[in-house]
Formats: C-alpha cells, structure tokens, sequence
C-alpha cells in the first residue's frame, strides 16, 4: 500500500506516500511547519493548532499534523491568516498558564519561546488568567510544573507508546484539563513509573524538569572559597 | 499493557457485582465508559470512589491515568458521595438570561451549601446530610423553557422561583414530586 501521490506545498511539487500526513511530508522536504504538540515517533493528536495550513479547495484550515496527503493536494504553509492565527493560538496558550520565561528552567531551549519568538509575540492581547496551580517536587528525580504545561499530551503519549507505562493522562476538561499521574496520585508515589524520564525528554517546555536545574536552585557555595583561603592562611 | 504492581487488593462494596459488571464488558473496546456507568449506578451513593476506580484498572489492564481520564472527562461520572435527591440547575444562555442564576443561589441557600470543588476540578454541591445535590448543567436542550430544572431525574420547564423552593421543600420534609 504504498501508493505514490504528488502533492504540493508552497507552490512545489512534491512526491509523497499515500496515508502520510502533510506534516510529514513537508518536513522530510525541508518546508517548514510550526507545531508544538506534534513529536516524531508518536501518534498525532491535532492539540496545538499551531500546524494549521491552508489547503486549496478548504474553505477552513486544517491541522497539517492530521491531515493525510491526497493526490493533487495543494497546501500553503505561511499566509497572512495563517500568520494571525498562529499568533493568536501562541497568546492564548501563554495566557492560559503562568509562563514566566526569566525563572524558568527551561528558558533558552523552549519550544514555546522559540516559537514565540519567530511569530513575533512581543504581547499578549489577552488578559492571563493566572491559575493557581501546584509544583509536584514528590518524584526524586524529576519535578513537574503544571504552571508551565501547554497540555500538548506529548509526555502522556510517550510514557504509553514508548515506554508503555502510561503513567500519565489528562484529566478533566476545557480550562479544567489537568496532567495526571494514575489516579491523581503524586508522581513519586505512582507505582506504574519507571523514573526513565522519556516524558521530560519530550516536554517541549519547562513543565517536566529534572531536579537540580531550576533558577532558584542553583544557589553557589561562596563560602567554601573563602573557607579554603582562612584555612590556608595558617600554612 | 499493565499497570505496575497493585500491592493490595482495594476493598471495593459488593465486590461480586462488581466482577460481574467488569466481566460483561471486558474485552470489548470502549468498555471503560460502560463498566463506570454501570459501577456508579449500583453505588450506594452513585459516585465512584478511587479504590473502585483502582480496581477497575487492576482488572481490565486499562492503565488507571487513562481510567481517571475518563471518569473527569464526563460530567456523567461523579468522583464524591451524591446526595439523595438531585437538584440540576441549568446554566445554559437561554436559561441565564431567564434567571437561572437568582435559581442557583436561591436553592443553594435554601439548602444551605457552598460550592465545593473536587479532586478533578469539578464544582459539586452536596449538603452535609447527603440529602441534596445541587449540579450545574451546560444546557437541557429545552431552551424554549427557560429557565429548566431537572429535580429528580424530571425536568421543569419556566421554573418560577416560588415553585422551585416549595418543590424542594416537599422532598427535605421526606415528601415525593
């Protein structure tokens, strides 16, 4: 069932495999789609909205990451709709948690200040709705910080699909939605986890963070320097 | 697909009802959603408390995150002892601009509770006696009769403020609709 289709992005013909997404294929030819939630080697699940395009003959847009390739498909991957769009979705996932860049671990290698910062989000139109939400520190090695969770699902996907463990699920709905681990249980209590720490790996945030990395815990030992130069003094 | 070790079997009431309930789905896909309906309707209180939920894991291999999920997803499912008579309150658009607020929190004081928000986030409303529930609906799908209540399983429709606390009165004093 490989059946070959030609498809085109941007104007360019492109040769593909039937049942391959437009994600997929536009990434293996070198064009650009911005996505957030999509991970190479897991399933797809549409959550980020940030890999919309335009498809000729769709009047709405269509998550690139979701959508398989037909014959004589024909796929804009940057337009000024799409541009606002994607905008607009990066604001929205900003406002829905307390992202704050400067005390984040994850500050410089995140996937969403990344992508902020080449959609140009400088602001946010839209007023934050500053959740209180908890830090679980219970794991030994890892720590989870809901305040920076994007909800992405791609920790969750691969904990069950990689690891097969399925430690982790989403719970609740809408505003409500939560990351679980078993039955809400504190993540160093979850019986089913195996500490091999694939979900902090594929954390695109500061979400999931290993221990030891976080602003306020690299604190500097000064003292031991200036005990070393008191102990010598006697030499 | 397994779940880890389950060092000790949760008590579960009635725990043959339950094997059996577990027993007619298991298997099938989808089967999650029927065994949790069917669980919380033989509950004494129509909820689902975590140790059933643990079991319910345990048994079908589904993992319990993805059972937890699911029990959160659906407003069907409640994760706290409901009380004996429900009263459900919609809050709809149709129903607001009808006043199903002033309805809200008149029942509410009637009664004589405050909302309190659950493990899952969900906003629940139950007396201390465990006598009333009070619930909030999306919307009944009656919008022509704005504003809707659902006492007891039965909906009322252009539900008057007077009407609705002499109903609720009848079923505290042990009465029936």
């Amino acid at each position: 069932m490989t059946e070959k289709v030609k498809v085109r992005i941007d104007g360019e013909v492109i040769a593909a495999t039937a049942g391959q997404t437009i994600l997929e294929v536009a990434r293996t030819n070198n064009k650009y789609i911005p996505a957030l939630c999509y991970m190479e080697g897991l399933s797809t699940v549409g959550a980020c909205r940030l890999c919309m395009v335009e498809v000729s003959g769709v009047a709405r847009l269509l998550p690139a990451c979701t959508t398989p390739v037909q014959e004589g498909l024909a796929v804009a991957t940057t337009s000024p709709q799409l541009e606002s769009y994607r905008k607009m979705a990066l604001e929205l996932l900003f406002a829905e948690r307390n992202h704050v860049c400067a005390v984040c671990v994850s500050s410089g290698h995140c996937e969403l200040q990344t992508l902020a910062q080449e959609h140009g989000v400088t602001s946010v139109r839209y007023p934050y709705s500053y959740p209180r939400l908890p830090v679980d520190t219970t794991h030994p090695r890892f720590v989870l910080d809901h305040n920076r969770c994007v909800l992405c699902s791609r920790c969750v996907r691969t904990c069950a699909e990689v690891e097969g463990a399925h430690v982790w699920d989403l719970a609740g709905r809408g505003v409500g939605s939560r990351l679980v681990s078993e039955l809400q249980r504190p993540w160093g209590e979850a019986t089913s986890c195996t500490s091999c720490g694939k979900c902090v790996q594929a954390c695109p945030t500061g979400a999931m963070a290993e221990k030891g990395f976080g602003v306020e815990e690299m604190t500097k030992r000064r003292a031991a320097v200036s005990r070393l130069t008191s102990m010598r003094e006697g030499e | 697909m397994t779940t880890g070790v389950v060092t000790a079997l949760p008590r579960v009431d009635d725990q043959d009802l339950t094997d059996r309930i577990i027993g007619d789905h298991a298997g099938r896909p989808g089967a999650l959603l029927g065994i949790l309906e069917k669980l919380q309707d033989a509950n004494r209180y129509k909820y689902l408390p975590m140790e059933t939920l643990e079991y319910v894991a345990m048994r079908t291999g589904i993992p319990q995150a993805q059972v937890y999920s699911v029990a959160t997803f659906f407003t069907l499912f409640n994760l706290d002892p409901q009380g004996v008579h429900t009263v459900a309150i919609c809050r709809g658009t149709a129903c607001h601009t009808r006043g199903s607020r002033a309805l809200l929190e008149r029942v509410k004081l009637q009664l004589g509770v405050g909302a309190t928000v659950d493990a899952a986030g969900k906003v629940t409303m139950t007396t201390p006696d465990r006598r009333f529930t009070i619930r909030t609906v999306a919307c009944f799908g009656q919008c022509a009769l704005a504003p809707v209540v659902e006492v007891d399983h039965a909906i009322r429709g252009h539900v008057k403020e007077q009407v609705l606390i002499r109903e609720v009165e009848t079923l505290r004093k042990g009465g029936t609709r």
